[in-house]
């Protein structure tokens, strides 16, 4: 018996960002990653899909490997108008001077980290992420964290799969959806297949002639066709 | 269960009224060691040693000198520092694994140990689930999948690949406790540093 939420939580339906049958009702808890090269739109859709949990109300916690905390509120901003700033949190890994913590004056917590290799302090940014917005009323939410493949400049594949594994898990006991990008193009396919397995499910996307196409894997069922987005 | 097989904790404490307390709580279940000061812990201290049990302040070297020490010997054991004052996160960031508030209860001590234990029960497993996994993959990249689906290793590969997940899933909780996952996480970033 797998020991999780103790609670049936609710389903979160991505299908309205991508149309894919097998997105309509993924399990609280689940663990995606979102692998394709280079430009083709990984990071907009991890950033769509928690737009659209934003939007119901939900919590959303940013972790980002590149931008900074205020740019990436700035675009969140853009994205959704009507966003309860005090249930974004934001991890802000490339942070001078060490950990630090601060709320910006709409509410969003934002917690520094000085690297994306600094994985105990990533972890207790998204612990108090979590926290701080659970204390905003949101019981459930998203969690992207963009991206593993910069993670992966500063640790080893074995470590990030480590923390990929762990992080699951914790976001299991918390109820929320977990979005993970990496860039397909940066890494050997058996580091993709590894880093692979330590998720749910696959949301994978690839360019053909010129269009965007995305596929599911995993998430129960069989892989999708390749459709475009 | 033999004698050698218990776990081994190992008391550090300058109150010897104190330390006794601890030792007739724990001497059922597990092989106690004990030292009065710092210098007597790092004495006692070796591979075997399974936990740590560590007074903050004490005469000599103080809990932090000494578990400085401990991790530059490169000792895997896990520490729970016992301290008059209610700490919080920035404890699991000094390398602490655990803390305890004095007065400690017989409940809660046994608690803190059995759970340390499954702290390193789960990076045990983990380890092993990752090799696991890239053997996997390295066998899916090598070999086409008609030759996969009739390799009997292969099979019992992802069998025990599936257990094993399972395992993880069952041990501390599914990592449910915010403590459990930031000395989850800092032991991963330990084992890449040395």
């Amino acid at each position: 018996m797998v020991m999780s939420s103790e609670q049936p939580k609710t389903m979160y339906d991505l299908s309205t960002v991508l149309d894919v049958e097998e997105l309509s009702s993924v399990k609280p808890g689940s663990g995606i990653l979102i692998a394709g090269p280079a430009m083709t739109g990984k990071q907009q859709l991890a950033m769509d899909i928690l737009a659209e949990g934003s939007r119901e109300g939900e919590g959303a916690v940013i972790v980002s490997t590149g931008d900074s905390a205020s740019d990436i509120l700035a675009n969140y901003r853009e994205r959704v108008p009507s966003v309860d700033e005090s249930r974004v949190g934001i991890v802000d890994t490339r942070s001078e001077g060490g950990r630090s913590e601060d709320y910006t004056n709409s509410g969003t917590f934002v917690h520094h980290v000085s690297s994306p290799g600094d994985l105990t302090g990533i972890g207790i940014g998204i612990t108090k992420c979590l926290e701080s917005l659970h204390n905003s009323g949101a019981d459930n939410g998203r969690l992207a964290l963009v991206s593993l493949s910069t993670m992966l400049t500063y640790t080893d594949k074995k470590t990030v799969f480590k923390f990929c594994h762990v992080l699951s898990s914790r976001l299991d006991a918390a109820g929320y959806l977990g979005l993970f990008t990496i860039d397909s193009g940066a890494h050997d396919d058996q580091t993709i297949q590894v880093i692979k397995q330590a998720f749910d499910g696959l949301i994978e996307i690839r360019e053909n002639e010129g269009d965007r196409q995305v596929r599911v894997l995993g998430l129960g069922g069989q892989p999708t066709d390749w459709s475009d987005f | 269960m033999s004698e050698s097989e218990k776990p081994v904790v190992l008391i550090v404490e300058d109150e010897p009224d104190v330390a006794e307390t601890y030792n007739l709580w724990l001497a059922d279940e597990y092989e106690v060691r004990m030292a009065q000061n710092g210098d007597e812990g790092l004495e006692e201290l070796d591979q075997s040693v399974d936990v740590v049990l560590l007074d903050r302040m004490m005469p000599g070297l103080s809990g932090d000198e000494v578990l400085e020490r401990i991790r530059d010997r490169g000792f895997e054991t896990r520490v729970a520092m016992v301290t008059a004052v209610e700490p919080d996160f920035d404890i699991l960031e000094m390398g602490f694994d655990a803390y305890l508030c004095k007065p400690i209860r017989s409940e809660q001590l046994h608690k803190t140990v059995e759970n340390l234990l499954e702290r390193t029960e789960y990076d045990e497993l983990l380890t092993e689930y990752y090799s696991l996994v890239e053997k996997q993959a390295t066998l899916e990249a090598t070999k086409s999948s008609a030759e996969l689906a009739e390799s009997e290793d292969y099979n019992e590969l992802r069998e025990r690949i599936g257990e094993l997940r399972d395992d993880l899933s069952q041990t501390l909780g599914g990592i449910d406790d915010d403590e459990d996952f930031i000395a989850t996480l800092r032991g991963l970033s330990d084992g890449n540093e040395q």
